[in-house]
């Protein structure tokens, strides 16, 4: 056997039993994630929202020709829970809180999904960028970052979404504008800890590229705080998103569940308290299960930083 | 790195990133549109609108217009505020002291709760307390501010009136005067107990709502750091002294406990800043936050932008100060590391 097939050989063993190891890890983060009560309680949570929002039209048919407009019923104007086949009531304009309710949950799905998919993704790439270039680019793509971070979230948002127009895609464009700062950071943080580690400098003195080490064992290694940061943002997203259609930046009569504690709010004050109140725990149930889920797997992955 | 040497660097910076922050924002504002609406009228006509265009430079290319607007910022004009139909800079102090007495409140709120509630929890780790400290802490952050204020308005406002809307009665407001601008300490300087306590029921519930999801982050944070100062060495040396159980957690625990709780204090407030916005709505309190909601809905760039600057300064100062105060607590921090 020559040398190098040796080399070759050696690897394929070294590569399987990792494989191996991995796939244990994985099982007994799974079932260590899974023995915490309230991480249970969040998944059941979102696992209910997601069927909400997958099998919508059968649980309330859907609007015509807009099914994100609640269909109203003129005829029954403010009624409470129960009345008249609303099971929750309908608002000022008789448009059914539960129906809103329903389909707001897709839109929910679609404002989390969009903003952190994408924010998670450009920001890893502007933080792995960063933190392998380093240097002058680096310096300059911190400062920028600075910048997203020196405003709070909401706010940079609010001015963004304003300037585009009330619409509940606006709403979108703008989280994911000022979203994506925190996954840089904490991607080019994470990398920097672990390029100083032995294994990559093992693998950089055996000659592996600089792309190769950063796929196999710089990111794989870096990818924990980005899990648990993602999880918690699926809430907070929502919650933010529903704050900026509360305000007034979505479509008049959107069932996202801001606008609809919103126009809720004026019956509030005269005693019909189901509109904004149902809409409003729908958004609570959204960001408590995620926060759940997302306090749960940093017990797990991440222990050291419990609580920060 | 020297505390000294920090803060100027620090400090240095800041202009740079209220530039790229005028920058950002001046560019997106204008790239929608131009904002004549705010200056018009509708009975002008066309080329009177186009009069108005020129004389704001609205015709020229937006690094032009840049230009005109920041040097304009720096000679300490920031525009007409077509929400408030004056100067921006006419009004932006008495909007600024509003919010700033608001989130000063809440912040004093969040941070004695936040500071008592995770202690008790940290203390008593894994019992009845530290449960319903840690549900506490994650319904703060789940809850949507707006809708918590909301929550609160319907049985305090509506059926007890114990607090009402708005920041001051208007006789009360009107029968002291106001060098400060935060309504409380104005009566107090007037010595006017009744103009007080007409301040404080105003600012009783927007503040408490205000307080709860800033407060749910201190929490947290008290709570874990106390869980990590009881399994310290010292509290056992403590403990071993013979010293009751009171003082081990007050003059030892707790002491250190409160060096990491200090960094979450600026992070909070930039909470208390965008939750001020919902706030401020909900229970018609005048400042920034009402302020660039009805700014935001009907266009006005000039609002927008002193409101974003106007922001960002506070939130910057709030976390260069709470860092430095962070490096005298704790001597071992190196900052700019």
């Amino acid at each position: 056997m020559t040398d190098a097939s040796k080399v070759q050989g050696m690897t394929r063993v070294t590569r399987s039993s990792i494989t191996g190891v991995k796939l244990r890890r994985r099982i007994e983060v799974g079932r260590e994630v899974l023995s915490n009560p309230l991480t249970v309680i969040g998944l059941a949570i979102i696992t209910g929202f997601l069927l909400m929002a997958a099998f919508a039209p059968l649980f309330a048919e859907p609007n015509q020709p807009d099914p994100y407009q609640s269909p109203r019923d003129w005829s029954n104007i403010d009624v409470p829970p129960g009345v008249a086949g609303h099971v929750l009531g309908t608002d000022s304009t008789g448009g059914d809180v539960l129906y809103g309710i329903i389909w707001g949950s897709r839109l929910s799905l679609q404002l989390s999904l969009t903003v952190v998919g994408f924010t998670v993704i450009f920001g890893t790439i502007v933080g792995s960028i960063a933190a392998m270039r380093g240097g002058k680019l680096d310096n300059f793509l911190m400062r920028v970052v600075d910048v997203f971070l020196s405003i709070p979230e909401l706010i940079f948002a609010l001015a963004i979404a304003a300037v585009l127009g009330p619409a509940f895609s606006n709403i979108i464009l703008a989280l994911a504008a000022v979203f994506w700062v925190k996954y840089a950071r904490i991607v080019r943080g994470e990398i920097i800890k672990v390029k100083q580690a032995e294994y990559v400098a093992s693998a950089r003195v055996v000659g592996d590229s600089t792309w190769n080490i950063y796929r196999k064992d710089v990111l794989p290694n870096a990818w924990t705080p980005l899990v648990v940061q993602a999880t918690l943002d699926m809430g907070n997203v929502v919650l933010i998103g529903a704050t900026l259609s509360f305000i007034g930046l979505a479509q008049a009569g959107l069932t996202e569940w801001g606008a609809l504690v919103s126009s809720g709010q004026s019956g509030l004050l005269a005693g019909e308290w189901w509109v904004s109140t149902f809409a409003g725990l729908a958004v609570v149930l959204w960001a408590l299960a995620f926060n759940l889920v997302g306090d749960g797997l940093r017990d797990v992955l991440d222990p050291k930083t419990e609580g920060r | 790195m020297q505390v000294r040497d920090y803060l100027l660097r620090r400090l240095a910076l800041l202009p740079l990133i209220m530039l790229g922050v005028s920058v950002i924002v001046f560019t997106l504002t204008r790239f929608t549109g131009s904002p004549v609406g705010i200056y018009a009228n509708p009975n002008m006509t066309p080329e009177e609108v186009e009069a108005l265009e020129a004389r704001y430079l609205l015709d020229e290319p937006i690094p032009l217009q840049f230009y005109a607007w920041i040097s304009g910022v720096l000679q300490g004009d920031l525009g007409w505020s077509g929400v408030s139909v004056a100067p921006v800079t006419d009004v932006i102090w008495s909007k600024f002291a509003a919010t700033l007495e608001l989130a000063l409140a809440a912040g004093f709120i969040a941070v004695f709760m936040g500071i008592a509630l995770g202690t008790v929890a940290g203390v008593r780790r894994n019992q009845l307390p530290d449960h319903g400290a840690r549900m506490f802490s994650i319904l703060g952050a789940s809850t949507p501010t707006f809708w918590f204020g909301l929550l609160l308005l319907v049985p305090f406002y509506l059926w007890l009136d114990w607090f009402p809307l708005g920041r001051s009665t208007q006789e009360i407001f009107t029968s002291i005067p106001h060098p400060t601008g935060l309504y409380t300490i104005d009566a107090v300087l007037a010595l006017n107990p009744q103009a007080f306590f007409d301040a404080l029921r105003h600012l009783v519930l927007p503040s408490v709502v205000l307080a709860f999801g800033a407060m749910a982050i201190i929490v947290r944070m008290m709570r874990s750091s106390m869980v990590e100062a009881m399994s310290e060495e010292y509290v056992d040396a403590a403990r071993a002294k013979g010293l009751p159980d009171k003082v081990v957690i007050r003059r030892h625990a707790r002491r250190n406990a409160l060096l990491p709780t200090t960094t979450v204090i600026g992070l909070s407030f930039g909470f208390l800043l965008q939750g001020a916005v919902a706030v401020e709505l909900i229970f018609r309190w005048p400042g920034l936050g009402q302020w660039v909601t009805s700014a935001v809905l009907s266009g006005d760039q000039a609002t927008i932008m002193a409101y974003v600057l106007v922001t960002a300064l506070i939130f910057m100062t709030v976390n260069l100060a709470v860092d430095i105060a962070y490096a005298y607590l704790d001597r071992r921090v190196v900052l700019g590391e």
